[in-house]
């Protein structure tokens, strides 16, 4: 016994310690919009479709946004992978039992910006449940393929890790359906598994290709001695290199494909100082070498996908810088049709329908696209939000907008709200290329837009017209170094200040029209890692992607715009405090806390609290090292303190301060948001509607709006709307059992917008955030027994309405519509009476909240104020309108309560159904209680097209637009009111009538408190 | 779903358990069974009415909700003015929804049926998962609404596959979502249970219902009442119906 209570014991106080500690769950119902947009979408690596389904069920990996699944063949998609990597690499579906889908994290389309992976993972209910199966260190994973026969065994290729050597890397194979795996085919460190094939008609035919790659931050190598073809026909377990009628090595990334028709047909791609098509008609024993397009042969790294039709033997498809196709076997291709729209560049994935293969549907740089015409035109899927943005920005308009940059997608601006939500169409494009920073101008005009390698333009926005205002090397710099992702940055004390980084920081207080350079090279200008010239490996690949020593981020102090911030991509953190008169290092300083010395600096964030304190993040994984830097410094960044948490995850892009709570700070990383209420002592990770594992690339916090915007490199753009309950989590609220929050005074009216009608741009859509402040309240623990009540009470302390609580553990919000209770309809109509669900707005006072918890109750008040910026509604108008509406509010529940009196009568005379029947005086007075009842309300209506409006209907309309007006009545809608008065009181004469008439006739009808 | 009222030993054991060691599924449905008043309280129950409230901008909408243990279920629905049902029986099921332009009642597809039938197991599912040849998976914990719950999924003869949220403090069940395929659509649904409540009867159930329809507070539950089974045919709705006079 006393055991038990020793444990017990023991167990609160667990359970006090664990129910203080802050965590995302106390924020849950602060759920995120995702603006998407649709419209432009983002790099897409995997398609794999369920075969048995008609095609109608397909699964979408893509770079940054997780996994897709559309039921309907992609008319709308449903993200299922939101609590995992966002990172996809390969999908593969088991076609005996498509419920078990395989998952590979790790993209493996190895550009610069690739993200990386964290293992396999199973599903086995189509993708509502994962397992995470294995395979954590690989990083990068190609392809699965699944045994038709025997879908336990699977073989997965791994090109393995991409910025350092790695034994992670070869082809691995289970035997058990992913539970254990095996490293069946391994070169070396640096040279990974590209492509597997195997062969349909017997599996334990295999074909793989190996590829030696590397990237530096400065450069790029596809291609080696050990890269190579090779064939097994023992499921694996020997294996011969295949060299016949192959270029002479060394090969880089290899590209295969067979038919699945005639599996002896093989295609492959094989990168090498010649790189071509090669064709073998004998199952890859011999090739032959095929001239074929520039499209075909083109950047070998980036596409890696060939694939011959499932039926047809000579229908080969190429999705690549273009979409090509051939009808003969690959002696020749043409590229599809443009018509009905351009199809995004830059492809590398397929997936044709097995069944009708008419159609299928490829992965691009920009979203899926399908075909239903064999690959010869495509239409674009509308609906899939996995825009790749690298940093987002807003302006100060009411509502403001936001702006930003996607990998290959140019640089876009949409508004937080508009009528009608956000959708597709509320998107517009303000510049091209692959976009980064997009900075709009505090004059509310201009926008500042670039596309890769420093290019940036000045754009007027009610035009679109551009002028390019990147500065150019005079006589006194040496070549000029911009950075593939160059900050474009206006400062923070003064927004008139344009600062862009080369080498060199440029300083414009005139929109780009004149620069003033004002550093001297603030990078380690390391000259051998200045020759990207030489990049690519054997294919030359020199797209900016590589340039280095170059400044990677800015920031100017709140405080003071003479104090400058410049961080370089080789590890450098400079800082001015005379406008750029000298410059001072602090990297060294920033080393002695742990961060890597070659580390970017990917975010600088001077505090809006102390003029001297700054925080940084740095990233090194470029070098292979995936820790989370994150730094701060209270002395201008003589010293530093490392703020690091067992919650972080991956390397960091973006620290981000409140504005109001110095100790609310928000950290991006490649996976996932996490936030401190507390200045850094304790993290936790964001969920909030936001996938869990977000590439989160940058964060800004609305000056005049509280809202938390986040740009994701795979899931767009995300908005927490008003995040002043975590400015308000202090430890003294989160201590206590139950904490009613203040609610801030609320300004009358139905909300910023009208309806704005339906988005006929269909696709990807979100709506606005609430026009109105919830009533926010926290509980320690959840309410599990007892109910919870949010009542509003005026100033008379009578009850205007009572809102259902929510019972969640940590921040509840409940919505008060601004109004009282609606008045009861009676029941008993053919017609839909939309007054039941509305009443008059309040007019301005102060209210009381009534937070009650089982027998507690928690008390604060609230101001509600009139809008003095409508002018078409004064305070005296409003007071008109409301007393009219309550006075039609009256009339209403008259002209309900008379035909519930109606009812009860008729109801009355069939209590007796076999006295009914036989009764002719109880027939012919429900008879005429009918037809009164039909004038008082719709009885008779059979159609929506066939309206019916009796008086009930003609007030609620008034009743309803006078509980909607935010202006003035108009004459005709006062005088309205009268004549519905005087209807009623007609209509309720006959009512009388028709009881005096007949009640004498059935005396069994003695109820006179029917009447009212 | 539903259920518990544990007395203090068992909530102590069934803490001191959870905090030592893993428990398996079993263990789980057990306390989720004695949590909501047992599996002998629980076979009492043969038919129910209840009546609910759903609020929507402040006013109310009236549900009524009657049910004969693996026989038939009506739900009535009294929304601005206009009443509708839906019905389901172990052969057939109707739907009346004039809100949505309804003018008669008119049959479920017969998947509807299908996937409505699951519901006319009046007792709480992990009672009846057995007989009813449900099985079960132990997912794991997964959070919900800042509290971390076993997760279990049910998926029954047709496929149909349900996710029962178990708060690990009480073993209520506090959310469940349904993953429906109909006639070539798939859809998801999900519910939330607050208010436990323990009824004369034995039981405990959730007073309180909230999902993307609102949030409904039951306002009367009656246990076993007669039901006149009259009321699972599908009818005319009165409204529009006259009276020829006897002549």
């Amino acid at each position: 016994m006393q055991k038990i209570v020793v444990s017990a014991f023991v167990i609160c106080s667990f359970n006090i310690n664990s129910q203080t500690a802050v965590s995302s769950g106390m924020f849950g119902m602060m759920e995120a919009r995702c603006l998407g947009p649709g419209t432009m979408s983002g790099r897409i690596t995997s398609i794999e479709g369920v075969n048995k389904d008609e095609g109608k069920t397909i699964f979408i990996g893509t770079a940054g946004g997780g996994v897709w699944k559309s039921t309907n063949a992609g008319a709308s998609y449903t993200s299922k992978f939101d609590k995992y990597c966002q990172s996809i690499g390969a999908l593969a579906i088991n076609q005996k039992e498509p419920d078990v889908v395989y998952v590979a994290t790790g993209e493996s389309n190895m550009r610069n910006s690739v993200s990386i992976g964290n293992g396999m993972y199973k599903t086995t209910d189509s993708g509502d449940n994962w397992k995470k199966i294995g395979l954590d260190s690989v990083e990068h994973i190609s392809k699965i393929v699944i045994h038709p026969d025997k879908p336990e065994i699977i073989y997965v290729a791994a090109p393995g890790a991409l910025w350092s050597n790695s034994k992670h890397r070869g082809l691995y194979k289970s035997s058990n359906g992913g539970e254990t795996w095996d490293k069946i085919f391994y070169i070396d460190d640096q040279t990974g598994c590209a492509d597997l094939l195997m062969d349909p008609s017997n599996p334990d035919i295999l074909f793989i290709s190996m590829w030696q790659f590397r990237r530096q931050p400065f450069s790029f190598n596809s291609g080696g001695k050990t890269s190579g073809l090779y064939k097994s026909v023992d499921a694996g377990k020997t294996w011969k290199e295949i060299k016949n009628g192959l270029p002479a090595k060394p090969f880089g990334r290899i590209a295969m494909t067979l038919a699945p028709s005639d599996p002896k047909q093989m295609l492959a791609i094989v990168e090498s100082t010649n790189t071509g098509l090669y064709i073998s008609s004998d199952a890859g024993e011999t090739w032959k070498n095929q001239s074929a397009t520039l499209n075909v042969c083109a950047r070998p790294f980036y596409f890696s996908t060939i694939v011959i039709d499932p039926k047809d033997p000579k229908r080969v498809y190429r999705p690549a810088f273009n979409f090509a196709y051939s009808s003969d076997g690959g002696y020749s291709f043409t590229e599809a049709s443009y018509d009905g729209g351009w199809v995004h560049s830059d492809m590398h994935a397929l997936w044709i329908n097995p069944v009708h293969t008419n159609i299928m549907y490829v992965g691009t740089d920009g979203g899926i696209y399908v075909s239903i015409d064999r690959g010869i035109t495509w239409q674009f899927n509308h609906g899939l939000p996995v825009g790749q943005f690298y940093h987002v920005a807003y302006d100060l308009k009411d509502p403001y907008n936001v702006y930003g940059g996607l990998q290959d997608n140019g640089s876009w601006t949409a508004p937080s709200a508009a009528p009608g939500g956000i959708g597709n169409g509320s998107w517009n494009r303000v510049g091209g290329g692959d976009g980064f920073w997009t900075v709009p101008d505090v004059d509310g005009k201009t926008v500042y837009a670039e596309y890769q390698g420093g290019n940036m333009d000045r754009t007027t926005l009610a035009t679109m017209k551009s002028e390019y205002i990147q500065p150019q090397k005079t006589a006194k710099e040496e070549k000029l170094r911009w950075n593939w992702n160059t900050p474009i940055v206006t400062g923070a004390k003064n927004p008139k200040n344009l600062y862009v980084g080369s080498q060199y920081l440029y300083k414009s207080n005139d929109q780009g029209r004149t620069w003033k350079r004002i550093s001297a090279d603030l990078s380690t200008n390391d000259k051998k890692k200045q020759n990207q010239e030489e990049s690519g490996g054997l294919s030359a690949d020199n797209t900016s992607a590589e340039n280095h020593c170059t400044i990677f981020t800015l920031a100017e102090s709140p405080f003071d715009e003479n104090i400058i911030w410049a961080g370089t991509d080789d590890g450098n953190l400079q800082v001015t405090t005379n406008g750029g008169e000298t410059w001072t290092n602090v990297s060294t300083n920033v080393a002695k806390c742990g961060v890597a010395n070659q580390a970017w600096v990917s975010s600088i964030e001077p505090s809006h609290f102390d003029k001297n304190t700054v925080y940084a993040t740095f990233e090194n994984h470029m070098y292979g090292d995936f820790k989370t830097y994150l730094g701060k410094s209270t002395d201008l960044g003589k010293t530093w303190k490392r703020i690091n948490s067992t919650e972080f995850c991956s390397f960091a892009h973006k620290i981000k301060e409140d504005l109001e709570n110095k100790n609310l700070l928000f950290l991006g990383t490649e996976m996932g948001l996490f936030a401190t209420v507390d200045g850094g002592d304790n993290w936790f990770r964001m969920k909030n509607k936001i996938p869990e594992y977000a590439l989160v690339r940058d964060i800004q916090i609305h000056p005049k709006t509280p809202d938390l915007i986040i740009a994701t490199h795979g899931r767009g753009i995300f908005i927490l709307d008003d995040i002043r309950p975590m400015r308000s989590l202090t430890k003294e609220v989160w201590e206590q059992d139950v904490y009613l929050f203040q609610t801030p005074d609320i300004t009358l009216g139905n909300g910023r917008f009208g309806w704005g009608g339906t988005d006929v741009s269909g696709g990807w859509g979100e709506g606005n955030p609430s026009s109105i402040p919830s009533i926010n309240y926290y509980l320690k623990s959840r309410i599990s027994t007892g109910k919870i009540t949010v009542d509003i009470y005026d100033d008379k302390d009578k009850l205007l309405q009572s809102i259902p609580g929510s019972v969640r553990k940590g921040i509840n919000m409940v919505d008060w519509n601004l109004r009282g209770t609606p008045p009861v309809v009676a029941e008993g109509s053919t017609k839909f009476d939309g007054a039941g669900f509305t009443a008059p707005m309040i007019l301005p006072g102060t209210y009381t909240i009534k937070l009650k918890i089982n027998e507690k109750e928690y008390k604060s008040t609230v101001k509600c104020l009139h809008d003095t910026a409508n002018k078409d509604l004064s305070v005296e108008d409003r007071k008109q309108v409301y007393e009219k509406a309550m006075q039609l509010q009256t009339l209403y529940r008259n002209v309900n309560n008379t035909i519930d009196s109606i009812s009860f009568y008729q109801k009355s005379l069939k209590a007796d159904t076999i006295a009914f029947a036989k009764n002719k005086n109880a027939q012919i007075f429900y008879n005429d209680l009918q037809k009164v009842k039909s004038d008082f309300m719709a009885v008779t209506k059979t159609s929506i097209f066939a309206d019916e409006e009796r008086l009930r209907e003609k007030i609620s309309k008034l009743y309803g637009s006078f509980c909607g007006m935010e202006a003035k009545p108009n004459s005709t809608q006062l005088e309205a009111i009268g004549v519905l008065e005087g209807d009623f009181k007609t209509q309720k004469e006959s009512f009388e009538k028709t009881i005096v008439k007949n009640l004498p006739k059935n005396p069994e009808l003695k109820n006179p408190k029917v009447f009212k | 779903m539903k259920i518990v009222m544990k007395v203090l030993a068992i909530i102590l054991i069934s803490i001191f358990s959870f905090g030592t060691q893993a428990q398996t599924m079993d263990e789980i449905i057990k306390k989720h069974i004695d949590a909501i008043g047992g599996k002998d309280n629980w076979a009492k129950l043969k038919s129910m009415k209840m009546v609910c409230t759903m609020k929507a901008n402040g006013a109310d909408i009236k549900i009524t909700i009657t049910h004969i243990d693996k026989k038939a279920m009506r739900q009535d629905i009294a929304v601005m003015g206009m009443n509708g049902y839906s019905i389901i029986t172990e052969k057939e099921g109707w739907s009346y929804m004039p809100f949505q332009g309804q003018t008669k009642p008119e049959p479920m597809t017969a998947d509807d049926v299908k996937n409505s039938q699951e519901g006319l197991f009046i007792q709480d599912d992990f009672i009846t998962y057995k007989d009813q040849g449900k099985k079960l998976e132990y997912i794991g914990k997964d959070d919900v609404d800042g509290t971390e719950c076993f997760k279990i999924k049910m998926t029954d003869k047709n496929g149909q596959e349900t996710s029962y949220f178990i708060d690990p403090s009480n073993y209520y069940t506090i959310k469940q979502t349904t993953k429906y395929k109909a006639d070539g659509k798939e859809q998801e649904g999900s519910s939330m249970y607050s208010n436990y409540k323990k009824l004369p009867e034995g039981i405990v159930y959730p007073m309180t219902i909230s999902g993307g329809f609102g949030t409904t507070d039951v306002a009367t539950l009656e246990i076993n009442p007669k039901i006149d089974e009259s009321v699972f045919k599908p009818t005319v709705p009165p409204a529009t119906q006259s009276v020829t006079p006897t002549k």
